[in-house]
């Protein structure tokens, strides 16, 4: 009996040193490990903490009330969806959110569609640049356009400098100006490229010998786009719908800017001013109502995806379709592309800059032109310095390169680690919930995320001090958010570069670390770079997910324009904003030196 | 003495069948081991958990007297100190390294002084004809150079045993060659154990001076390659080892070619479920002039052999022969078989052996 018990002991005490020295053996486990206990707190405590928040009373209604503390209570789902305000907070908002998605969405994917088209598929002039050229808006931030049309129909109900075209003695009316028809066009003109990138790769992997096959049965051009080309584009189409339906859902700029004045409220803004009168309990209903619908969203997809993998055409042999001859429409399509692109990227930009180099709207002599916004000197009707000198822009520029530049280091060294973590512990446990949890972000819309994120780190939490109005704060959720397409380019490159390399250093005596040095960090170093520069320009950019976040100290680039705009300083807020398209434009530059390849697929987010 | 020694290894992937399924066996030093087998029948994963790149759930690997794994004592010796050299199939040279980088890794982990580094890199560059190769890129050889910039990596911290995983198999055929008798030169050179990989038994048989057949995680037959080919212990040795394949005849299906055979061979029908022929041990005579009657069905000229499809009693055999054949298609010929590539199994699929 002893005996047995003993052997029993010693027995267990071998596999526990087989399993430690395993362990030792492979640090990865551990790297796992961690990874999924910083994981847990990042991405699931503000999802419980939402939850928590829209059925926990506050303290300030507990002591209007006189109920408990974080007591459980219906009240803010019911103010939300049932109360005498939920008109106003809720119901309109989601209307006005629900018709300007539509247009937006639908305006959008014809754009992408038919310039898609043109550009992959037939000889309009300029088709070379146009490809690239298309995809510029897409690289601006939201704001640019809201801006910038704001800059151009202003007129007298705000306040600040006049619009360009009120200068000229045409006052646009407020239908043009603000509200639904002006929030619709900018989005759909900022997300337009999107669905001209996602349609132009569908077309080009369409076999080309499936319109062949047509055209020896005698089909001619329309025939073959009418029963061929466009079915097949089917599943693309839904894919683009709801994407864009998602993204015009969460964008705040534009309904922001262009909404307000007008007192056009949609859920983004409205979500906003619950943040702005302290309404926690609203904020994390508003935010649960946003994430859900963006899960539905994400749910479709899947199935339509997956309902529609029958049209999955398996590659040809790679030749391209010939360009069609557009005979006498060669020349209104290509004015028309070519307006597009004037429209929706040369144009903002010409017209945000002319604003800041012109003292006075709408004079075009040459004595009105000048720096005057930019370095401060003489401005009339300002009592701002000017962009070089505003001490509030260049805290901002810190920041926004602080922030973004942290959170995108970051955001690149996790998704790597975690594809190493996920390639390397194939079948555990830990692989699939790393991947599975670097995903979740993906569901919740930025807003909804960074109200989570506020409410978790308002108070101090055990160990976790209290981070809101610190840079630290906007550099996490940064890096959460982003975390979704992180790993998974880590992992996709994990994955292309298999266990051998590393093995065949194993073999030779190299340890973990001197692996990691001398084989895996040379090899992975172009993906580590793309995994930087891409968060990066993203959060140069961003601005719905740091909007609640930021306080006075903490500004970013793009939460500065906005108060600027706010405070009626368009000039100022214009150059802030073409700040943040000229840092864009070089990391894009340099992301393309590196990857030697059109940056057009790597803008998924 | 550097044998290699497992004992009772079992691995299991958590899939339906068993990676490793209680291997035993003891590879002599200074063998060319070459472990053959259908793909999934374990001997990749035999090779990488003496390479240490998998840990077995239990067992040992004993490399001579040094204890490479005991489940016993809980040892586990990491694969950066078993001191062996190992090619993969995909040669995973470093794509960012020189080819000079690539070969002196090794000797960079033991810390050598550049000197002793360029005195091997010079050895070796000579061995394996890599002169003028020194600051390319992999991507920028031939699949032939790479390979032999692997064995030269390999080779350079001048390993006690070396492991081999399908590392002709990427190669073209006429490369192939050339790099067999390269391998073969080696190891006559080196002398230090070798255990190779491959589902290939034309490869297995041209190089290995010990071949080990694996089966579904066993070692089914451990022999020298003339002794696996002659006296194949089971069906699976005996099918999986020779091209053309051994034409297997049921003697349930195939009564009288069944017949024919038992009485050639003088064995008990009973007792034998299968027996098997070798292609070159049938031989076509004239009509009624063979133990059996035979119609051609196809012929097959390779240049040097002739490979003839044969139906005997709607029974397809394959016989091969260096001889111009006798008849042509559709015409009948006889049929004599040559005891000696004449095998039966039992119904457990071994070997019966001849009196």
């Amino acid at each position: 009996m002893f005996t047995s018990n003993s052997t029993r002991q010693n027995s267990l005490l071998v596999s526990l040193k087989i399993k430690l020295s395993k362990l030792l053996l492979q640090p990865t486990f551990l790297i796992g490990v961690i990874l999924v206990i910083i994981l847990s707190y990042l991405v699931i405590a503000p999802i419980v903490s939402i939850f928590s928040n829209s059925v926990s009373l506050t303290m300030m209604d507990a002591m209007l009330s006189g109920g408990k503390d974080g007591e459980f209570t219906y009240k803010y789902v019911d103010r939300v969806f049932t109360s005498s305000i939920s008109e106003k907070i809720f119901w309109i908002p989601l209307k006005n959110s629900l018709t300007v998605s539509f247009f937006a969405t639908l305006i959008a994917l014809t754009l992408g569609l038919i310039l898609a088209s043109l550009v992959t598929s037939t000889n309009i002039f300029g088709r070379k640049y146009l490809g690239f050229l298309l995809i510029i808006p897409y690289m601006l931030p939201s704001q640019a356009m809201a801006t910038a049309w704001l800059t151009m129909f202003k007129n007298r109900k705000i306040s600040g400098p006049q619009g360009m075209l009120e200068s000229f003695g045409i006052t646009p009316p407020d239908w043009l100006a603000y509200g639904p028809l002006p929030i619709s066009i900018c989005m759909a003109l900022s997300y337009f490229p999107f669905a001209f990138l996602l349609f132009s790769s569908a077309l080009g992997k369409i076999d080309i010998q499936l319109e062949e096959v047509a055209s020896t049965f005698g089909a001619k051009t329309k025939a073959i786009w009418l029963k061929i080309i466009l079915p097949l584009l089917i599943p693309t189409t839904m894919s683009v719908l709801l994407l864009t339906v998602a993204r015009t859902l969460g964008t705040f700029a534009t309904p922001y800017i262009l909404g307000t004045p007008a007192k056009y409220t949609l859920l983004s803004t409205s979500l906003y001013s619950s943040v702005r009168s302290n309404d926690s309990g609203v904020v994390a209903v508003i935010a649960i109502v946003l994430s859900l619908i963006g899960v539905m969203l994400l749910l479709v997809d899947i199935w339509v995806v997956r309902k529609w993998q029958r049209f999955v055409t398996v590659g040809g042999k790679g030749i391209k379709r010939q360009p069609s001859k557009l005979g006498i429409f060669r020349m209104p399509t290509t004015f028309f592309a070519w307006v597009i692109f004037l429209i929706a990227a040369l144009g903002p930009f010409i017209v945000l800059a002319l604003s800041t180099l012109m003292r006075e709207p709408g004079n075009f002599s040459f004595s009105n032109f000048g720096l005057a916004y930019w370095t401060g000197v003489n401005v009339p009707g300002m009592d701002q310095p000017g962009i070089f000198t505003s001490p509030e822009v260049i805290t901002a520029l810190k920041n926004s390169f602080l922030i973004a530049g942290s959170a995108s280091i970051i955001c690149g060294i996790l998704g790597l680690l975690i594809g190493y973590a996920v390639v390397r512990l194939p079948g555990t446990l830990i692989s699939s919930f790393l991947r599975q949890i670097s995903f979740l972000p993906y569901l919740m819309p930025g807003l909804a995320f960074a109200a989570a994120y506020l409410s978790l780190f308002a108070i101090s939490r055990g160990p976790i001090p209290a981070l809101y109005g610190s840079i630290s704060l906007l550099i996490l959720v940064m890096v959460v958010t982003y975390l979704p397409y992180a790993s998974r380019s880590g992992i996709s490159a994990m994955m292309q570069v298999g266990p051998e390399p590393e093995e065949a250093g194993m073999v030779l005596g190299a340890g973990f670390w001197r692996r990691i040095i001398s084989i895996l960090a040379p090899l992975q170093k172009s993906a580590l770079i793309i995994a930087i520069i891409l968060p990066f320009i993203t959060g140069m950019k961003e601005l719905s997910l740091v909007v609640m976040l930021v306080t006075p100290g903490t500004e970013l680039l793009t939460t500065q324009s906005i108060r600027f705009l706010d405070f009626g300083y368009t000039q100022l807020a214009n150059a802030t904003i073409l700040i943040i398209g000229v840092v864009v434009m070089i990391s894009v530059l340099i992301l393309n030196r590196v990857t030697k390849t059109n940056l057009a697929s790597g803008l998924g987010g | 003495m550097s044998e290699i020694k497992l004992k009772e290894l079992i691995k299991n992937f958590g899939g339906n069948s068993i990676a490793v399924d209680n291997l035993s066996e003891v590879f002599p030093d200074g063998e060319f081991v070459c472990l053959l087998g259908p793909s999934g029948c374990g001997k990749t994963t035999t090779l990488r958990m003496i390479a240490g790149l998998e840990t077995p759930d239990s067992g040992e690997i004993l490399h001579g007297d040094k204890i490479f794994f005991s489940s016993k004592t809980g040892e586990l010796v990491k694969t950066e100190n078993r001191n062996l050299g190992l090619m993969f199939q995909s040669y995973a040279l470093w794509p960012h390294m020189t080819v000079y980088k690539n070969i002196i890794f090794g000797l960079d982990m033991q810390k050598k002084t550049s000197e002793e580094k360029e005195k091997r890199y010079l050895e070796l560059e000579k061995l394996f004809h890599l002169e003028n190769f020194r600051d390319r890129y992999p991507s920028e050889l031939s699949g032939g150079q790479q390979q032999r910039v692997a064995l030269a990596r390999m080779l350079a911290i001048k390993p006690s045993l070396l492991l081999l995983d399908e590392p002709l198999s990427n190669l073209d055929s006429s490369l192939r060659l050339e790099m067999r008798s390269e391998l073969k030169r080696l190891h006559q050179s080196i002398g230090c154990t070798i255990i190779f990989v491959t589902h290939d038994q034309m490869e297995a048989m041209t190089l290995a001076t010990l071949i080990a057949v694996m089966n579904n995680g066993k070692i089914e037959q451990i022999d020298k390659p003339m002794e696996i080919y002659n006296n194949p212990k089971s069906l699976f040795v005996a099918k999986f080892v020779g091209s053309p394949q051994m034409n297997i005849i049921n003697t349930d299906k195939d009564k009288e070619l069944a017949l024919c055979l038992s009485n050639k061979l003088n064995i008990q029908k009973n007792s034998v479920k299968n027996f098997g022929v070798r292609p070159e041990s049938i031989k076509m005579v004239k009509n009624n002039e063979g133990d059996i009657n035979a119609i051609i069905e196809t012929i097959q000229p390779t240049g040097a052999d002739w490979i003839i499809g044969l139906n005997i009693f709607n029974k397809s055999l394959f016989l091969i022969s260096s001889d111009h054949p006798i008849a042509k298609e559709n015409e009948s010929v006889g049929v004599i078989f040559k005891s000696e590539g004449c095998h039966s199994f039992d119904s457990q699929d071994l070997r019966i052996h001849k009196n």
